[in-house]
């Protein structure tokens, strides 16, 4: 506990010592940050892996930026309207904008975005199902027309979910082997410069950003470090300024809070909204009892593996819903560790012993801690655990092929239930071979005509009431166990200042950053 | 014989001592090395009853050494067993029937030296996704082509002495040959082998599982340092005991393995190895 | 001679593909292919996505296809196309390669020639406190778990005493040329490669006490003694030389395996070498790039024990070839 109130004293310091500092921002300066994993490649139309976006998004732009309370910012638009029946949007874009090779931005490029995307983005296809047709009346304007009004659609121009893409470097050519998805050329105000695989990636100033007077950064390295201990050193010894959420393990997070000149904050992730939860699997296995599945919810400590595993970073989840995304209540049925109800519950179900599968998330020591806390919760009940180790490509597959009883997962959600909630539930997206869609085989009509029509309603408060509706039914069939809210902090030198401003952070925050020497 | 050999005597000692703790560490200390016991990040010597601190999770430290040693040396033992079992017969055969056979033997047993055993390793347990058993099978599959080749210089040698040439005269089967008379004579340098192959199966072990390819269900030393290793700045403990626990076994295991030689291999023993 | 040569060509040749063939049809049995890595760490992916992936990978056709245009393309010496990273294998290694032949290459050094030196003085001074000093390190060194030295050197060296850098190849960024761009990788270098080093310098160490403890007791050295040589002249000129024999010959055949060997110390360090190109390759079902890795790495070991047999050859005539 004391740990968590030393962070946020800490963070509420730095604030306060730069408010009482304020001054204009100075130009130049070089900032060195850490990106983990390698990205496979730069072209974020193409490749949407988290690190691609995180370097991308300083490259390519969207036509919105979204602020941290989720509001839409002007990006590449600088001004929209919605139709009174919220079926058609109207965006008019910023003038004199250029690509970085010099030519000129328009509203072909946005046409030519659209349909691009279409054919290789998953999510934008998702987002954009409700899209009957896309105009550009001239050069700066562009006509979104929606077949039903969708409430979400005003969210999902962020750079990663739908990014700008040059029309005349990629019209008529084969997209995924196109040479210049080497080079990547965006409107945003970074350009790519160069990559030494396995070392670095470089971005350099755009001279002729269409925002005047920005960025105020000369050059960004992202350095490819693989080991966390070594990419916490690289700190520590001055190597490296900026260490983006999730780069270290959250065991060093307070210790490196602690060091001068280092200034530490959650935000920056409010668009994402990373929650992790349990897949419990709903065909087979004991997992496929409703009460057996409530009885892993008393039977887990969420609130110690906040404080232990995650430092006091993170929410407990009440439920399938981020408290960060719209329409989200905490009206919901409440499951507080409670190891005798869970045994409770397990005698009930019926449980006998079985042996129960659990895999964990190979993604570093922080998730392999808590799988093994997870598995002395569960343990503790009566519950025989087996642990899966598995690698990433292995974890995919069997999750995809749902050969698991219960597996850990974290996922993005995207701001609104209709764009990053509803796919883990409704019976649609039931299919083998993803590891994000209804893995867990739930299937519940009331639930899917919820998510259905919520996705649709209009106006907001329409929609409000249907989705507090799903997430009562959700949380009192526990489909997933829902665990925590998780909270990926960004450290950097206090002197690297105004980086964290969007709800997406670091991926697009250098351009509003700015270095005091 | 050993006495004369100080080194030998000590690696038998804390081989004794490494194996007792194996066999009935866990007897006198119950509690599982898995549970949480109290506060994460304890220093050692700072709460009684908790010698070596506890680690990220608060779980035991000493507990987890004790358990370790179960599965470290098991896993060097079978590792090698199995390792044995493979390379034994195949140098035995190529060894003693000469010719086309032991050609085709040797280009089999080049073929898997040529390809860098850690690396194999690694794609091995990748495959059989990590476990106790895959484990156990990758490190015996990049182990068993040195034995095979010293198995199979022994035999050459041996098949022209005269109790041999005796045997064959007299009749014997070739297999009644090889198990009776030659190979319990081949068999002192392989025993020595054994020895360092055991402590290099442990240290292969804790590689993989420093690299996250351990069995999750088994507490190792390997797992502890891997685990220990993000958080080696502030809990060096975690990292530091289970590194030494390694690093004496696989050093008695060396010292007896030098013991061993000196012994079993008089010749030698005279310039003072 | 030169029929010696070229059989033991044509034989590596052989083991090359059969290699190749083993190594094809391994790596495709891990769980997961590569499609289904990019689309996990999309975190997002539909049936479409990962199906237009497969086409891209080429993993839809059938095995047997994909291993014959595989090898068609090894005997032209192309090591096919890394999908993942958007690069032709042979580039992404030859990028990789010299990094690792630099940290090995040094680690060989480090660790032959202060692994002679001290094995030749522990052998001189046999018996005494100086022998059993040398020994024990030897031995302590050779027991220690490579990563774990690793992660003490960095705690020691660049944290604690902060001398010298703890991860990468150069300062990046800093635009060095020239001596200063040496000596920049030379501080980057030494840390790793001597972590390397000590290791191995253990082995040498002993073989090369025990070599010399051996060849001192035959009769030509007891010639030379009755000759009146004296004792420096007789070890340096007479023993070490013909001590070194099975040193150098061990040696040889090491230096093949360390260039795919370097693997963890190349993770601790993140030093841009192949070994961990290696890993990353099999850890994302990389299998173009994984089977490249692979291939070269038996190449150079396959090129190093020809090497060492013709200077072992070369060196005492009275070995037989045995072909």
């Amino acid at each position: 506990m004391s740990k968590r109130n030393l962070l946020m004293s800490f963070a509420v310091l730095c604030m306060l010592s730069t408010a009482a500092a304020a001054e204009g921002p100075k130009a130049g300066g070089v900032v060195n940050a850490v990106i983990q994993p390698e990205p496979p490649s730069l072209m974020v139309g193409l490749v949407q892996n988290g690190p691609t976006q995180m370097v991308a998004g300083n490259i390519y732009e969207g036509l919105l930026r979204y602020s941290p309370k989720l509001d839409p910012l002007p990006g590449l638009a600088e001004s929209w309207t919605v139709s009174e029946d919220g079926k058609t949007y109207t965006f008019k874009l910023v003038k004199g904008v250029t690509w970085h090779d010099g030519k000129p931005f328009t509203s072909a490029d946005v046409l030519f975005s659209i349909d691009f995307l279409k054919q290789t983005h998953p999510r934008a296809r998702g987002n954009l199902v409700q899209l009957d047709k896309v105009e550009a009346p001239d050069e700066s304007t562009v006509v979104f027309t929606l077949k039903q009004p969708f409430g979400p659609f005003i969210g999902i121009f962020e750079v990663g979910s739908l990014p700008m893409i040059p029309k005349h470097i990629y019209e008529g050519t084969d997209f995924k082997t196109n040479p210049a998805n080497n080079t990547p050329v965006g409107t945003g105000p970074f350009m790519f410069k160069e990559w030494q695989k396995g070392s670095f990636i470089r971005l350099v100033k755009n001279p002729n950003y269409h925002v005047k007077g920005k960025p105020n950064i000369d050059e960004i390295y992202w350095h490819v470090i693989p080991d966390a201990a070594a990419r916490s050193v690289a700190y520590e010894t001055g190597k490296v300024d900026v260490l983006p959420g999730g780069s270290v393990e959250n065991f060093d997070v307070p210790r490196l809070s602690k060091l001068k000149n280092t200034c530490v904050t959650g935000a920056g992730w409010e668009f994402f909204s990373p929650h992790s939860w349990l897949w419990l699997n709903n065909r087979s296995g004991p997992t496929a009892n409703k009460k057996f599945r409530q009885a892993l919810m008393f039977a887990i400590d969420r609130n110690m593996a906040k404080d232990v595993v995650w430092n006091g970073l993170g929410k407990v989840a009440t439920g399938p819903s981020g408290s960060a995304i719209k329409y989200y209540t905490s009206a919901v049925p409440k499951y507080d560790y409670d190891p005798a109800k869970a045994k409770a519950l397990l005698k009930e179900a019926g449980y006998n012993g079985e042996k129960v599968r659990m895999l964990p998330l190979p993604y570093g020591e922080t998730w392999q801690r808590w799988a093994e806390m997870v598995r002395q919760n569960l343990q503790d009940v009566g519950i025989n655990v087996e642990m899966i180790a598995t690698d990433v490509p292995g974890w995919n597959q069997k999750v995809s092929e749902w050969d698991y009883d219960i597996a850990f997962t974290y996922l993005y959600q995207y701001g609104d239930p209709a764009l990053g909630v509803g796919r883990n539930y409704v019976s649609s997206q039931i299919a083998k071979g993803s590891p994000f869609n209804n893995v867990e085989g739930y299937s519940n009509p009331e639930i899917d005509k919820l998510f259905a029509d919520g996705a649709v309603a209009f106006p907001d408060a329409a929609r409000e009431e249907i989705y507090a509706k799903a997430q009562k039914i959700l949380v009192e069939d526990v489909p997933v166990a829902w665990m925590l809210e998780l909270q990926f902090p960004t450290i950097t030198r206090c002197s690297v200042k105004n980086l964290v401003t969007t709800g997406i952070g670091v991926n697009d925050g250098f351009r509003d950053a700015w270095i005091e020497k | 014989m050993l006495v004369r050999n100080p080194g030998g005597m000590i690696g038998l000692a804390i081989l004794t001592i490494a194996v007792a703790v194996a066999v009935f560490g866990p007897l006198l200390f119950p509690t599982s090395p898995w549970r949480m016991v109290q506060r994460p990040f304890l220093p050692p010597l700072t709460m009684p009853g908790l010698p070596l601190g506890t680690d990220a999770l608060g779980r035991d430290v000493m507990a987890g050494i004790i358990y370790g040693a179960r599965v470290s040396l098991l896993v060097g033992l079978i590792s090698t067993l199995a390792s044995l079992a493979i390379g034994i017969p195949l140098g035995a055969v190529a060894g003693y029937f000469g010719g086309k056979i032991d050609d085709a033997l040797m280009r089999f047993t080049e073929f898997f030296q040529t390809v860098p055993s850690f690396a194999l390793a690694i794609v091995l347990v990748a495959i059989m996704q990590p476990s106790i058993v895959s484990i156990v099978a990758a490190i015996a599959i990049v182990s068993w082509p040195p034995v095979a080749r010293l198995v199979r210089g022994e035999v050459l040698s041996l098949r022209t002495r005269e109790y041999v040439q005796a045997a064959v005269v007299t009749g014997q089967t070739n297999w009644w040959i090889i198990w009776r008379e030659i190979l319990p004579n081949a068999l002192s340098p392989v025993i020595v082998l054994a020895s360092l192959m055991v402590a290099t199966a442990i240290l292969l072990e804790s590689s993989l599982s420093f690299l996250g390819l351990g069995d999750p269900n088994l507490m190792s030393w390997g797992y502890m340092v891997g685990a220990g290793r993000t958080v080696i700045r502030q809990a060096w403990w975690i990292t530091v005991f289970p590194g030494i626990a390694i690093l004496v076994s696989v050093l008695a295991l060396n010292l007896i393995g030098e013991g061993l030689n000196d012994a079993l291999n008089p010749r030698l023993a005279k310039g003072g190895r | 001679m030169i029929s010696f040569i070229a059989q033991r060509i044509a034989k590596a040749v052989i083991v090359l593909l059969a290699l190749v063939v083993m190594n094809f049809f391994l790596i495709r049995m891990a769980p997961g292919d590569p499609a289904l890595v990019m689309a996990g760490e999309a975190g997002a992916g539909d049936q479409l996505f990962v199906a237009q992936l497969r086409e891209k990978f080429g993993l839809n056709q059938p095995l047997p296809v994909q291993l014959f245009l595989y090898v068609k393309g090894i005997v032209s010496l192309d090591l096919g196309f890394s999908f993942r990273q958007q690069m032709p294998v042979s580039k992404l290694i030859l990028d990789r390669l010299p990094a690792t032949l630099l940290l090995t290459g040094t680690a060989f050094a480090i660790s032959l020639g202060f692994g002679i030196l001290f094995g030749a003085l522990a052998a001189r001074f046999a018996g005494t406190w100086a022998d059993t000093a040398i020994t024990i390190a030897a031995l302590i060194f050779y027991a220690t778990p490579l990563f774990w030295v690793a992660l003490m050197a960095i705690l020691l060296f660049s944290v604690t005493m902060d001398w010298l850098p703890s991860f990468g190849y150069e300062t990046v960024g800093a635009g060095y040329t020239g001596l200063a761009h040496v000596l920049d990788v030379a501080a980057h270098l030494i840390l790793p490669a001597t972590t390397i080093g000590l290791f191995f310098m253990a082995t040498y160490a002993r073989m090369t006490r025990a070599s010399m403890l051996e060849v001192n007791r035959l009769d030509f050295v007891k010639t030379a003694r009755a000759k009146g040589l004296s004792d420096n002249v007789i070890q340096r000129r007479h023993v070490l030389r013909n001590a070194l024999l099975p040193v150098v010959t061990l040696a040889g055949l090491q230096a093949g395996t360390l260039v795919g060997g370097a693997v963890l110390t190349e993770t601790v360090f993140a030093w841009p070498g192949i070994g961990r190109l290696m890993y990353e390759a099999l850890l994302q079902r990389d299998y173009n790039l994984l089977l490249g890795v692979f291939v070269v790495c038996s190449a150079m070991v396959l090129a190093f024990n020809l090497i060492t047999d013709l200077v072992y050859r070369s060196v005492d005539p009275r070995i037989e070839f045995a072909t």
